[in-house]
């Protein structure tokens, strides 16, 4: 049976292109983007081999631009995370052959097997819409949010995929017209205790779901996560402490004006509202679009689209807008220091430093949607040319 | 979305589609910092951001008085070229081609003969053999993932196309998922990341070219148009003949529109590369665009607001009541040009093009209508396949275009220095950013007091394409195209499904 299984595998592989080379180093990239160490690497591959079949993974959309899906389709080695989606045995609404009825069919299908102890893994794209009785979404006829209640119970794990199904993200910025949340609160208020793994930015970063699925089928369990329910490798650390124009900032040689010669230099974007300091993710690490680029490189500052509110109807717009303005100095805990010491205590204690980081902004008052107090240009960034 | 179409004698008699979504971007807009709706806005369309995300910034340049210089235009032209690129790839490999290649039919097919038709068809080679083989352990293990459900074997499937053309359809369909993930990637080169790119801020890019990128974004782009004429566009000629019949359904109201897109160095509307206009009926003559003539419809749609206003006045009061397609049915407002219906999108780009006389659209249209035996009947692509093939021309023609803009773009770097962002205060005004989505047409509205966003409205591509009815009771122009659409098995519609995906909605 393993071995069939086996046989299986590669002529999946095979079928997508995919060589035993290009497999191990699918598996290194795992290895890293959860933070262990090489060694792994045998043990991600025979854990993909044999037990990436054992569970179906359902990919269900709330209030989406299916851009959590778009972003799915550009994973680095396409095609080894096709198969690996392929073996999980994906199912995306969007991108499914299936139409109608036959795609509640799948919906259907899976719920069953659920019952017949096979489990799934529910994947969430989008935004909860409860507003207008929740028929600001409406699937097959009926509110959505109705629907939804059964699958998240039957899931052995649901994944928020993006910011919008983590806390109701851009759409749940105020006034919130549609009365959006995310998958935590409804899952609180639903009284469903199904475990639930978030992965913030908008959109998700592809990278992350093919590590944290594999990651729950080679230990089986969860990953270890933070108290806002984010798997601490990834969202453990600052953009800020992991940023390559870190140097700069730290010399103080800042860009002031978008396209300019500073930013040709690759000076640090902090003046004109870079974000990186108080967002959570590894973006500078993992980048993008098969790690092409990531938001920085392009000269354009961190809006902090990883940011989720500790706080039911937070999101990352209201805490960050005005984008292109400057924060204020964070917060963490009762002290107040400059973005560059944030780092190292952050990157010390990351757990509890997370839990401060999030109290910390409360504090200084961005999570009740007002935007964050910014400053205007100092002393010295005019003597640096930022006056002009 | 939801469609419903209600059938008679194997034929649509009526349709109505519903949108099934309402998220309020306008109000979320409102009060904000007017560089804020760019990176708020795109979020709309996580296929087509990076149209939103430049409608929105014409829209705040326009009501601060600000223009964008000379190197930004040429960056957002080839950012824009790039995701038409991505979109049309992936619309037509990922989202539409197994709507008419069916995997199942290939394993019939033998390898010798498939290198033999792909060579007279003069489209791209791959490991067929290999492919077969491994299509078939995938077919018999029945994990079938995304394709599960999938109605292969249906019999609107060409009974006389050969299964090595099936193949071939296979075969692109796999190197077109990479191929779309590379277009994308010129987008995460110029702008961060995609979907949601960063770059495009209100008054230029913040992307400086240098050399390095710009051999990236050339290697990269080189690879994507490649295969855009090596496949997509034979592939696109060697199918079409066995899908003559849907020249004949899937048509619509023949109303098109086109905003323009991607600018000249005269930032004026008529000077787009790809031309605005409005074409009524079957007269195909053609009018200037004025954004004073659409207006938005709400008697069938969930909106307490007042029917029949300009977006720039128009109001979003969300008021759901019921389905019911006697009366309301759809979060949709009916969006109307001169109170008339019109597809907007690749087909009505072309057609607008055509009849404007571009003559490098004509040349790809007219020599693709010969090749279908509809030599100088340009009005059969009012169709379903002529919707399918307008949109791969277009990505052909495309293809060129952005090679331009990146060669421009390179002169003007030797040339420097390059000017690529206009510094500006924010001031109060009004301005409308008006574009092409590769779905079609666009129009950002932004009115600002005391330096805040105070009106913001989108008109968006599928506003147009699935509006429900209109006060006069008209229908939108995806419902009219389902009449008349030949329903074989009723339980699966797949010419149904045919017409809907071919606007892309
Ligand atoms: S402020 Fe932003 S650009 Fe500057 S070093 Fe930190 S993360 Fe990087
Ligand atoms: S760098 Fe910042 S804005 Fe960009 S994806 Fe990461 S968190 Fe979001």
């Amino acid at each position: 049976m393993a071995n069939e299984d086996h046989d299986a595998l590669r002529s999946q592989l095979e079928f997508h292109g995919v060589s035993r080379r290009d497999f191990l180093k699918f598996c290194g990239s795992v290895a890293a983007i959860l933070g262990m160490s090489e060694s792994m690497i045998p043990q991600i591959a025979a854990a993909v081999e044999k037990g990436a079949r054992l569970k179906p993974t359902l990919w269900l959309h709330g209030g989406i631009c299916t851009g959590c899906t778009v972003a799915i389709a550009q994973v680095d080695t396409p095609d080894i995370a096709t198969i690996v989606l392929d073996i999980l045995s994906l199912k995306n609404m969007t991108i499914n052959m299936a139409s109608g009825d036959d795609l509640e069919r799948i919906v259907a299908d899976t719920l069953e097997d659920a019952e017949n102890d096979i489990g799934f893994i529910l994947i969430y794209e989008g935004s909860i819409m409860r507003g207008q009785g929740g028929n600001a979404l409406r699937e097959f006829g009926e509110p959505q949010i109705d629907r939804l209640k059964k699958k998240a119970e039957a899931a052995e794990a649901i994944v928020a995929v993006g910011s919008c199904a983590v806390d109701g993200g851009f759409v749940a910025a105020k006034p919130n017209p549609a009365d959006a949340i995310g998958m935590k609160q409804f899952l609180d208020e639903a009284g469903i205790d199904t475990p639930l793994i978030n992965l913030p930015t908008c959109p998700v970063n592809p990278e992350w779901i093919v590590a944290t699925v594999i990651n729950v089928l080679i230990l089986g369990r969860l990953p270890e996560m933070d108290s806002f329910n984010r798997p601490s490798l990834i969202f453990g650390h600052p953009i800020h402490d992991l940023c390559p124009r870190r140097g700069h900032f730290e010399n103080a040689q800042f860009v002031y004006e978008f396209g300019s010669k500073e930013e040709e230099l690759g000076y640090c974007l902090y003046p004109v509202g870079c974000k990186g300091p108080q967002t959570f993710t590894n973006c500078p690490i993992v980048r993008w679009n098969r790690r092409a680029s990531w938001c920085v490189e392009s000269g354009a500052p961190c809006i902090g689209c990883g940011i989720t509110s500790p706080k039911a109807g937070g999101n990352w717009v209201d805490v960050n807008a005005p984008f292109l303005k400057r924060h204020r100095d964070l917060k963490i805990g009762d002290m107040r220091i400059q973005p560059s010491t944030a780092g190292v205590i952050v990157g010390a204690a990351a757990a509890a430093a997370l839990v401060a980081h999030g109290l910390g902004m409360k504090a200084a008052g961005r999570m009740d949607g007002e935007g964050a107090p910014y400053e205007e240009m100092k002393e010295c960034d005019r003597k640096k040319g930022g006056g002009k | 979305m939801r469609v419903e179409v209600e059938v008679d004698g194997g034929v649509v008699k009526d349709a109505w589609i519903s949108g099934s979504l309402f998220r309020g971007l306008e109000a979320i807009i409102k009060n904000r910092a007017p560089q804020d709706a760019f990176f708020i806005s795109q979020r709309i369309c996580g296929v087509c951001p990076v149209s939103h995300g430049h409608a929105s910034s014409m829209s705040a340049e326009a009501a601060m008085g600000v223009q964008i210089p000379e190197g930004a235009r040429l960056v957002r032209n080839i950012l824009e070229g790039a995701q038409y690129l991505h979109s049309h790839i992936l619309w037509f490999y990922t989202l539409a081609a197994l709507d008419y290649v069916d995997p199942v039919k290939a394993l019939q097919a033998n390898i010798a003969d498939t290198y033999a038709l792909a060579h007279a068809a003069g489209t791209r080679v791959a490991d067929f053999g290999a492919i077969a083989k491994r299509l078939s352990a995938f077919v018999e293990r029945g994990q079938l993932s995304i394709f599960a459900n999938g109605w292969f074997g249906h019999p609107e499937y060409p009974a006389d196309m050969p299964a090595e053309l099936h193949l071939i359809g296979v075969a692109h369909y796999l190197e077109a998922l990479e191929m779309q993930a590379e277009a994308a990637t010129i987008i995460a080169v110029m702008g961060g990341k995609f979907p949601h790119f960063m770059s495009s801020i209100n008054g230029g890019t913040s992307w400086v070219p240098t050399e390095e990128k710009l051999d990236d974004v050339k290697f990269r782009l080189a690879k994507v148009n490649a295969f855009v004429r090596e496949a997509m566009i034979p592939d696109t000629l060697a199918i079409a003949p066995f899908y003559l019949d849907a020249l004949k359904f899937g048509g619509g109201g023949g109303n098109f529109l086109s905003f323009g897109v991607f600018d000249d160095p005269s930032f004026e509307i008529d000077n787009r590369y790809m031309p605005p206009g409005f074409s009524e009926g079957a007269s195909l003559g053609l009018d200037t665009v004025d954004i004073d003539n659409v207006k938005e419809y709400t008697e069938h749609a969930w909106y307490s607001s007042p029917s029949g206003l300009n977006p720039k006045v128009g109001e979003t009061v969300p008021a759901f009541t019921e389905y019911n397609t006697d009366d309301k049915y759809s979060w949709g407002k009916a969006v109307r040009y001169k109170d008339l219906p019109a597809e907007v999108g690749p087909l009505a780009r072309m057609v607008v093009a055509y009849v404007k006389g571009d003559e490098a659209v004509q040349d790809l249209i007219d020599s693709t209508l010969a090749k279908l035996g509809a030599a100088g009947k340009p009005e059969v692509l009012v169709s379903l396949l002529g919707r399918v093939a307008a949109r791969n021309l277009e990505t052909a023609h495309t293809a060129t275009l952005t090679e331009q803009f990146l060669n421009d773009l390179i002169a003007a770097v030797k040339a420097g220095p390059l000017e690529l962002f206009t510094p500006h205060d924010i001031t109060d005004g009004e301005g409308y950013g008006m574009w092409e989505a590769p779905r079609g047409a666009l129009a950002h509205y932004m009115t600002v007091k005391n330096r805040k966003v105070d009106r913001y409205n989108v008109v968006t591509p599928s506003t147009w394409t699935c509006a429900p009815r209109d006060a006069a009771g008209r229908r939108g122009p995806m419902e009219e195209a389902l009449i008349g659409t030949p329903v074989a098995d009723i339980e699966r519609p797949l010419n149904v499904v045919r017409v809907a995906r071919s606007f892309d909605p």
